[in-house]
C-alpha cells in the first residue's frame, strides 16, 4: 500500500522539465514532509503521486497499483483512494460547506447518492464530524464565499478527511493559515494518518514545521531529489544548499510563511 | 484631421449616410408629403379612436384570459426544454469532449439560432400542425441555439480547478460537473434563461400571427374582422403580462 517511483521524469507540454530522475520509496503509513524552494516540483511531484498527473517516463506504482497501466475504471477506483488536499482550495465560491465537505466522497457514492445529496446532504453528521477537527462545525450550512481564505483551506482539508483516503497528500496545506493554526493542522494531519496507519505525503513552506512533525523529510531542488534524510539529520548546511537559489535559508516559519488572509473572500 | 475636428473619414460618412437615405426615399416612392397633410391627421386619429374602448365583456376578457395562459405556458415550456437542451449542447460546444464534438455541436447551434422564431413556428406549424405546439417547438428550438451558445461561453470562462480536483479523486464526469462546475456557471445561466423567457414571452404572443397559438392568434383574428376593440384589449393583456414577467423575472434573479 506504498508508494515507489524509479527514474520517474515529468516534461509538460510547453517542454518545461518539471521532473527529472526521481527515485523514491515510501512504505505504508509512513509520513513524509517535501521541502524545496517555490517552483522546485513539489506540487508537480504531488500531483504525479495522486495519480492525477501523468509521467513522461520512470515507473510509478501507487498504493500497489500501476495508475497508468489501468483502465480508465481502475483509475477511477484508484484515485478514490487517494486524498490530495490543494494550494488553492478548489471548492465553488457559491457552493454550502456541507456541500464541499461530501463532495470528498463522489468517487465512492453511486450517481444517485451524489445527485440526491445535492438537494439533502446525504450525510451532513459526518461532514460535521470532520468540521469540527478542524473548529469550523458552526459554519456547516455558510456559503463558502463567507469564509476567510484559512477557513476555506480547511473546509478543504475537511473534504479530503471525509474521503478518508488509504494515501493522503497535501500541497501546502497551511498557506493561508496563521502560525498557531499551522501547528495545529499540521499534528492533525500527523495524527490523522497515524491514527488509520495511512501514508502521508505533505509539501510545507515552513521547514520547521516539516522537521518537527515528520519523520522523513524530502528536499527538492530543480524538479529532482537533494536528499531524503530522517528530520533530525536535515542540517543548516543541507538546508543552505537546498534554498540556495533564493538566497537565504528560512529559519523560522514567520519568514517563510505566506502572508496570512484573514479578510473574507466574497465573490464579485 | 481638421481643425473643426471633423475628420475627412467622417465628413465622407455622413454625406454617404444622407445619400444612402435619399436614395432609399426615392427608391420606396414614399408619398413623404402626404405624411404631414390634415385629411392624413384626421384619418390616423380616427383610426385610433376605433381602438377605444377595449372590448371588456366577460365573454371576451375570458376567452383573452385563457390565450393569455396559452402564451405564458408556450414562453415556460419552450424557455425550460431550451435550458436544458442547451445546456446539453453547451458541455460538447465548449470543447469538454474534443475538438470533433465541439465542431460538430457549434454547427447545431448555429443552425439553430440562425433560423428565426417565425420561420421555425412556419414550419412546425406545418410539420405539427396549427397550435400551441407548434408554438413551443419553435421557440424551444430557436431559443436552444442561443442560450446553448451563452451558455458554452459562460462554461469556457470558467475555471477548471474544482472539477479537475473532483475527477482527481475518482468522481465519475458527471457528479465532477454537478458540484465542481455547475456552482460556478449557475448564476450566470439562470441570468440567460430568464433574460430568454423575458422575450420569449413578448415572441409566444406574435407566434400566433402564424397559427401556432396564443394572444398571437387571437390577435390576428380580432384586426382581421376590423374588430379593433377586441385587438386592443388583447394587446392589453401582451402589455400587462409582458410587464409581470420582466417583474418575476428581476424577482428571481435577485433571490438568485
Amino acid at each position: 500500500m506504498g508508494l515507489s517511483l524509479d527514474g520517474v521524469g515529468l516534461v509538460h507540454a510547453n517542454g518545461y522539465r518539471a521532473l527529472r530522475g526521481i527515485d523514491l520509496r515510501i512504505a505504508p503509513g509512513e509520513r513524509v514532509a517535501l521541502i524545496g524552494a517555490s517552483g522546485a516540483g513539489k506540487t508537480t511531484l504531488l500531483r504525479v503521486l495522486a495519480a492525477s498527473l501523468r509521467p513522461t517516463e520512470g515507473r510509478l506504482r501507487v498504493l500497489d497499483g500501476e495508475p497508468w497501466a489501468a483502465s480508465p475504471a481502475a483509475l477511477r477506483r484508484l484515485r478514490a483512494r487517494i486524498g490530495l488536499v490543494h494550494q488553492a482550495a478548489p471548492i465553488p465560491p457559491r457552493q454550502r460547506v456541507v456541500t464541499a465537505v461530501l463532495a470528498g466522497r463522489l468517487g465512492r457514492w453511486p450517481l444517485w447518492k451524489s445527485l440526491a445529496s445535492l438537494i439533502v446532504p446525504a450525510d451532513a453528521d459526518g461532514a460535521r464530524r470532520e468540521l469540527a477537527r478542524l473548529d469550523l462545525a458552526e459554519r456547516l450550512y455558510e456559503r463558502c464565499d463567507r469564509l476567510s481564505g484559512g477557513q476555506l483551506q480547511r473546509v478543504a482539508l475537511a473534504r479530503v478527511l471525509y474521503q478518508q483516503p488509504d494515501l493522503l497528500l497535501a500541497d501546502e496545506p497551511v498557506a493561508a493559515m496563521d502560525p498557531a493554526l499551522s501547528e495545529l493542522t499540521v499534528a492533525l494531519l500527523n495524527e490523522e494518518a497515524a491514527r488509520r496507519g495511512v501514508t502521508l505525503v505533505a509539501s510545507l513552506h515552513a521547514v520547521d514545521l516539516a522537521l518537527r512533525h515528520f519523520p522523513r523529510v524530502v528536499g527538492v531542488k530543480d524538479g529532482a531529489i537533494l536528499f531524503d534524510l530522517p528530520a533530525p539529520r536535515v542540517g543548516d548546511a543541507l538546508l543552505r544548499e537546498l534554498y540556495a537559489a533564493e538566497g537565504a535559508v528560512p529559519e523560522s516559519e514567520t519568514d517563510t510563511l505566506a502572508p496570512v488572509d484573514r479578510s473574507p473572500l466574497r465573490c464579485a | 484631421m481638421s481643425k473643426a475636428g471633423v475628420s475627412g473619414g467622417g465628413l465622407l460618412a455622413l454625406v454617404a449616410v444622407l445619400a444612402a437615405v435619399g436614395a432609399s426615399f426615392a427608391f420606396l416612392d414614399m408619398p413623404l408629403g402626404a405624411l404631414f397633410t390634415g385629411a392624413a391627421a384626421a384619418e390616423a386619429a380616427d383610426f385610433v379612436r376605433r381602438f377605444f374602448p377595449p372590448d371588456l365583456s366577460p365573454g371576451f376578457v375570458a376567452r383573452v384570459g385563457f390565450a393569455a395562459l396559452e402564451t405564458l405556458a408556450i414562453s415556460l415550456v419552450s424557455t425550460l426544454l431550451a435550458a436544458l437542451a442547451g445546456a446539453a449542447l453547451a458541455l460538447p460546444a465548449a470543447g469538454r469532449h474534443g475538438r470533433p464534438a465541439r465542431g460538430a455541436a457549434r454547427f447545431v447551434l448555429n443552425l439553430l439560432r440562425s433560423v428565426p422564431e417565425l420561420v421555425w413556428a412556419t414550419l412546425m406549424v406545418l410539420a405539427a400542425g396549427l397550435g400551441p405546439f407548434a408554438g413551443t417547438l419553435a421557440l424551444a428550438l430557436h431559443t436552444t441555439g442561443v442560450l446553448g451558445r451563452l451558455f458554452a461561453e459562460a462554461l469556457e470562462n470558467t475555471p477548471p480547478a474544482p472539477a479537475e480536483a473532483l475527477a482527481a479523486s475518482g468522481a465519475p464526469a458527471l457528479a465532477g460537473f454537478l458540484y465542481g462546475t455547475l456552482p460556478l456557471v449557475a448564476p450566470q445561466w439562470l441570468a440567460y434563461a430568464l433574460y430568454r423567457w423575458e422575450m420569449n414571452i413578448r415572441m409566444a404572443a406574435i407566434l400566433g400571427f402564424v397559427g401556432a397559438g396564443g394572444l398571437g392568434a387571437l390577435l390576428y383574428y380580432s384586426l382581421s374582422l376590423f374588430h379593433e376593440a377586441q385587438a386592443s384589449t388583447v394587446i392589453l393583456a401582451m402589455l400587462a403580462m409582458a410587464i409581470a414577467v420582466d417583474g418575476a423575472s428581476a424577482w428571481l434573479r435577485r433571490r438568485a
